[in-house]
């Protein structure tokens, strides 16, 4: 009877020992995958900090495009309301013009033909000649584009 | 006793942290830009009733077919903001396709 007691107790303390020794090595299997996660967070949290920074620099590169777009805009449109005003500027009236002085207007449209057809193969992406990137004067530039042709040339 | 301390211990563990990141980019289109245009120069004859017999004249000396398709002062100041506009569209366009090209394809020194 007294020997069965000290066998139950025995099994109860060799059982306690055991389920203690699994649960430090189940602590420490715990503590790794802790350190690991840690890790982790520490590395996700630099990624995110580099997110953050390109999300920036993306935004700076999409106002300075807009806003480099809405010059561009600005520009032709300022072209195109001077191609109007040479035609229409005061009283002029260009086909009383051309009946007057039929040669030299004729001479001026033609000149102004080549121009145009300039500023479109331009518009096209054809590359800017040193000529035309080096216009500053009114006399060198293309007067039908003067904003896509002659970037060195400021209107005065 | 055992069989409980095993079931205690094992069951609710701390899990493991995925964090999933890896980024397929997609493949760059690098559509070559399209040719620029190289126009040919056209030649604009003024016409009127004092000078008309003249031209036509002159067309013919030229060994050209004495016809001319005309527009009128007005339809030509038309015509020619028309081209403006075609023009300003078009440049407005390959700008807008550069900026996207420069945005999403970045050259390689470029990248982040």
């Amino acid at each position: 009877m007294f020997g069965g007691i000290r066998l139950f107790f025995i099994g109860i303390i060799i059982s306690a020992v055991i389920g203690a020794g699994a649960y430090v090595m189940k602590l420490q299997r715990d503590n790794v995958i802790l350190k690991e996660n840690a890790v982790k967070l520490e590395s996700a949290i630099s990624e995110q900090k580099q997110v953050i920074e390109n999300q920036k620099k993306d935004f700076a590169e999409i106002l300075e495009a807009n806003k480099k777009i809405t010059a561009l805009v600005n520009n032709l449109k300022k072209d195109l309301d001077d191609l109007d005003k040479r035609f229409n500027k005061g009283e002029r009236d260009i086909g009383k013009l051309a009946i007057e002085r039929t040669g030299a207007i004729e001479r001026i449209i033609n000149k102004g033909s080549e121009n145009a057809k300039r500023c479109i193969e331009i518009a096209s992406g054809s590359p800017l000649t040193e000529q035309e990137k080096n216009a500053t004067k009114k006399s060198e530039i293309n007067p039908e584009c003067p904003s896509i042709a002659n970037p060195s040339y400021v209107p005065y | 006793m055992l069989i409980l301390a095993t079931f205690l211990t094992s069951c609710s563990g701390v899990k493991q942290l995925s964090i999933f990141k890896e980024e397929v980019k997609r493949q760059e289109l690098n559509l070559d830009k399209p040719t620029p245009l190289q126009l040919e120069q056209i030649k604009w004859i003024i016409i009127t009733s004092e000078n008309a017999a003249e031209v036509f004249k002159k067309m013919e000396e030229q060994g050209l077919d004495p016809v001319l398709f005309g527009l009128t002062d007005n339809d030509y100041q038309l015509i020619a903001k028309n081209f403006a506009q075609i023009r300003n569209q078009l440049k407005i366009t390959n700008d807008i396709l550069d900026k996207y090209k420069d945005y999403y394809e970045p050259k390689k020194e470029e990248k982040k």
